[in-house]
């Protein structure tokens, strides 16, 4: 739980969990509304603004977001990784357009930074420097940049191609890049310092650990990471028919799902943890267990077999319990029980390690085994000028964690050359306001969380390709449609409110209350506006709505369609009942031939009723709202406040001659792109 | 609070046919909560106007202003500041009537409009639903009678009732209103003093209402000293 309680919204430090829990604060409420009103282009400027890893975290972020999402307290979290996929993967042509406008902004600063790794942690403090005007070259072991994104997660998770797309932008700042570039290697520690003013350690996690056991010398017994480094290359690592993965972790479920696709027909994970206790995601066991890949629980491994120095199978006793009383590893066994599996290949994957080969010889402390001595408030090493971030600093953890510590690095390193020392550097905890109060929760309407369905598993175990697709336009704006838009809700202008009541009144989730004058508690509120447009006080904001602000609105759109059309007639739409971009767009050339000019609202209960009449201030001949009907419309009462103010804006219009019959309220479950040109084309007709 | 309900746009643009230059005015107290005369309101009467105007083909400028309350001359100045300085020729005002004459003894040669009908009295029953419970008589009964007024809730404004026409609890001018001295007794009941009903009240003192004319309230303890409040104004 975060800090909670805090009245009002607008306080920039009062972050929804959502947008807490991601290491690099990607505003989640902001994608959800670009994407809402079709801005995909800005969605993706404001991804990338935060993390230069948006096309890979599509597709392979942890998601820390969706797990804090309060959309938890209702029904189900916002699919918030899939909907990042979707922006980047329906906006390629922009980006690419993008890219080529990108300035070069590294070596505008004169001062020279050497990145051992280019994994998403030394890329990310690549592309920050770069942005700072530094100088910044990356030294890569491999051919290809990337890490372990690269070299690691299996390609029907995350194409290269995807990598590349981020990394492209990355190299697009001037960002030096030297693949098949071993520091420690082929060039020393030292002489690399010596050549640049900073160096950043990011390394990362490269070599595979391994276990003592008699027999682990036979032919047929391989290590996690160089088995996904072959595969990940195209190589096909021989494997027999009967293949026992040791280990429970993310790593081990890649390794069996790729020991599955390159032909393995048995596949076993074995691992000391209870099903419960499993290191590995939830999501991703179920994907494994689908693809007919057996999963062991509570055994640990005493012995491989073997004959003729080939493996033949593994022994293992059962493992009772895997953490001490202080949840420190600490597996206890009992002897007795024993079990025994055949195999072919046993693959060992119980942990990644670091390669701190590349400071060997240097002055760069080592704190034990393959840790260096480290500052994780600074990030510096013992060694001044030379700095560590990602994995081979903090140890294991998801690719945005990665990304964020890389963050961290670039902003040490920059102080540490503009300033000459070190600096303590923010953590990524942020406040937020917890949980969504169950009082409120039980009155949001209910949307089920929007799936993909996965390709299927017998399919999917012939080839190594990608097998979740992505979302449809319709699916992922109806995905967005469930965002809360948590603590963007509304505020009081505490010297216009006039105590009146109504918005304490009209609130469908009873969350308005007066304390002196009205409050909307920011981790309550809805943001549904529906108290802002009733508010006799105008003393109302919103967050993402101008309250009032209709006519000005209208004005800019007629001017960038050419003037006001003849008969020009007005429709309000919801923007919730389109399933595509397109329908909310005004053709220029429809509008000149029929006068229709629709306008998109984040639902029509926004709209007050000086919005409504707004149109025939401007020369509308008539105004159509389109409402969502039942269970359709986003919030409770929203379809009668509306009913209401349209009848209200058509007395005014009856009383000065114009007719009520001018204004008029439809409604339709949708889609937009069929029922709002037949409503229009009626009211079109209807109305001369 | 004092209850108002906006009057017709067609009569407040009839008022002002003619004119150049006009400002709606709001008040942000009782009509603002009574949903007739706000900010909001404002708006939503100006932009009527606009359109009818402009659908006559008539150039009128119509301007919006709200200020707290038009029954205070610290918050009325800088509207009767701007009314002077723009030149306005007409003020539409959608306080009660208590601001539609404030404003008509202080802004000079321009002539002041009600955009309301200042009904009563009342109280807030429900969003949108008032009711009149005070009728500003003067001189309080509210003891007499269990708390309920006969002058407010009364349509006879009886002392001594209920009348003849009382039929079960509702009066004889509507099925819609309940009769005052049927909520009187039923009230008298529940506290146990009905006996004081018994007692026949005396005629009304109505020169404290307004058969004794315009009312003014000085409260002399509140009051500032001539030359103090002469002194704070120069
Ligand atoms: C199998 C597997 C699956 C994973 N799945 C996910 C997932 O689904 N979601 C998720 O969020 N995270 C996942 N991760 C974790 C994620 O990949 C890592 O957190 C992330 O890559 C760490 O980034 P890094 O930059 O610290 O290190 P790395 O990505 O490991 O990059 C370090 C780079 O440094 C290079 N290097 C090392 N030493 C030298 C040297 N001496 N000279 C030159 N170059 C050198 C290495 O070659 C490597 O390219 C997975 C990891 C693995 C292993
Ligand atoms: S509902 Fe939206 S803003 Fe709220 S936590 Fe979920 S994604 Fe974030
Ligand atoms: S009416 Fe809507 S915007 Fe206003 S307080 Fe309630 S939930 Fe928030």
């Amino acid at each position: 739980m975060g800090e909670s309680g805090s009245k009002q919204s607008l306080d920039e430090n009062l972050k929804a969990p959502c947008v807490a829990a991601c290491p690099v604060h990607t505003d989640n409420r902001r994608l959800t509304e670009y994407v809402a009103h079709g801005r995909y282009e800005d969605a993706l400027e404001l991804t990338l603004s935060v993390n230069p890893f948006s096309s890979v975290c599509g597709r392979i972020c942890s998601h820390a977001c969706e797990q804090e999402c309060r959309r938890n307290n209702v029904e189900k979290p916002l699919s918030l990784r899939m909907l990042k996929r979707f922006i980047v993967d329906n906006t390629r042509d922009y980006r690419l357009a993008r890219r080529g406008k990108i300035k070069k902004t590294a070596g505008t600063k004169g001062k020279k930074v050497a990145v051992v790794g280019a994994g998403p942690s030394g890329m990310t403090a690549a592309h920050d420097l770069a942005k700072d005007g530094f100088s910044v070259t990356v030294f890569e072991r491999a051919e290809k940049p990337g890490g372990m994104l690269s070299y690691a997660i299996p390609k029907y998770r995350l194409p290269y191609d995807i990598v590349r797309e981020d990394v492209d932008d990355i190299l697009a700042l001037g960002v030096e890049l030297k693949t098949g570039f071993d520091v420690g290697k082929d060039v020393t520690f030292d002489q690399l310092k010596k050549d640049h003013d900073a160096v950043l350690i990011a390394g990362g996690l490269f070599d595979s650990r391994t276990l003592a056991l008699p027999g682990m010398d036979a032919d047929g017994v391989i290590l996690a990471m160089p088995f996904l480094r072959e595969a990940a290359e195209g190589g096909t690592p021989v494997l027999g028919k009967k293949v026992v993965v040791i280990g429970g972790g993310n790593v081990a479920v890649d390794v069996a799902r790729t020991a599955k696709r390159l032909g393995a027909e048995e596949v076993t994970m074995i691992c000391l943890e209870g099903e419960d206790e499993m290191p590995a995601w939830d999501w991703e066991i179920q994907e494994t267990v689908e693809e007919g890949i057996r999963i062991s629980n509570s055994w640990g491994p005493t012995e491989v077999r073997t004959d003729g120095g080939r493996v033949t199978g593994i022994d293992f006793k059962e493992c009772t319990c895997v953490f001490d009383d202080t949840g420190r590893f600490n597996p206890q066994y009992d002897e007795s029980n024993t079990c025994s599996f055949d195999a072919d290949n046993v693959i060992v994957s119980i942990g990644q390690q670091a390669d701190i080969s590349c400071v060997e010889g240097s002055k760069v402390k080592i704190a034990g085994g393959t840790r260096f001595e480290y500052d994780r408030a600074t990030l510096a090493t013992s060694e001044p000028g030379v700095f560590a971030s990602g994995e081979i600093a903090v140890g294991p953890g998801a690719a945005i964690e990665a990304v964020a510590e890389g963050r961290r690095a670039a902003q040490a390193i920059a102080h540490w050359l503009d300033k000459g020392d070190v600096a303590s550097i923010p953590g990524t905890d942020m406040p937020h306001v917890g949980e969504l109060p169950e009082r409120v929760a039980e009155k949001v309407i209910k949307r089920d969380r929007t799936e993909v369905e996965f390709a299927d598993p017998v399919e999917r175990l012939t080839n190594f390709e990608v097998i979740e697709p992505c979302f449809t336009e319709k699916e992922a704006r109806q995905e967005a449609a469930r965002c809360m838009s948590c603590t963007l809700g509304a505020v009081v202008d505490e010297e216009k409110c006039a105590v009146c009541l109504t918005c304490v009144r009209v609130c469908p989730f009873d969350v308005a209350k007066i304390e002196k004058k009205a409050v909307m508690p920011a981790d309550e509120c809805q943001a549904c506006g529906l108290c802002a447009a009733e508010c006799p006080a105008v003393a109302i904001k919103l967050e993402r709505w101008g309250v009032h602000e209709m006519k000005n609105r209208i004005a800019g759109k007629l001017e960038r369609l050419g003037g006001k059309p003849d008969k020009f007639l007005l429709g309000f739409g919801c923007l919730f009942q389109a399933e595509t971009r397109d329908a909310l767009q005004n053709d220029p050339a429809a509008v000149k031939s029929d006068g229709i000019v629709r306008i998109s609202v984040p639902c029509t209960a926004r709209l007050t009723v000086s919005d409504l009449l707004a149109p025939f201030e401007l020369g509308a001949g008539g105004v159509t709202v389109i409402a969502c009907e039942g269970d359709s419309c986003q919030y409770p009462i929203a379809l009668d406040r509306i009913e209401r103010r349209v009848k209200e804006a058509g007395g005014f219009l009856e009383a000065i001659g114009v007719g009520a019959d001018k204004i008029q309220l439809m409604k339709t479950n949708g889609p937009a792109e069929t029922e709002w040109p037949k409503i229009l084309s009626e009211a079109r007709e209807k109305l001369g | 609070m004092i209850i108002a309900d906006q009057k017709p746009v067609a009569e407040i643009k009839g008022f002002i046919e003619g004119k150049k230059k006009v400002l709606i005015a709001g008040c942000g107290t009782c009509v603002t909560v009574c949903l007739a005369g706000g900010e909001t309101e404002v708006k939503n009467v100006a932009s009527a106007l606009r359109i009818a105007f402009k659908n006559d083909g008539k150039d009128v400028e119509i301007l919006e202003d709200t200020v707290e309350r038009q029954c205070d001359d610290e918050f009325v100045e800088p509207l009767l500041a701007r009314v002077k300085n723009e030149g306005f020729d007409a003020v539409v005002t959608l306080a009660c009537g208590v601001g539609c004459n404030f404003l008509s003894t202080r802004i000079g040669p321009v002539q002041v409009f009600p955009g309301v009908n200042t009904s009563f009295l009342g109280s807030n029953e429900a969003q949108g639903d008032y009711l009149e419970l005070c009728a500003g008589c003067g001189e309080c009964i509210l003891h007499l009678t269990g708390g309920i007024c006969p002058m407010a809730r009364c349509s006879k404004q009886i002392m001594n009732g209920p009348c003849g026409g009382t039929s079960d609890g509702k009066c004889e001018i509507s099925q819609d209103i309940d009769c005052g001295w049927y909520l009187i007794v039923k009230r008298m009941q529940e506290l146990d003093i009905l006996g004081q009903y018994d007692e026949i009240q005396a005629a009304r003192d109505w020169s404290k209402g307004t058969h004794g004319g315009p009312r003014r309230l000085t409260k002399e303890t509140a009051a500032m000293a001539a030359e103090d409040d002469a002194a704070k104004e120069s």
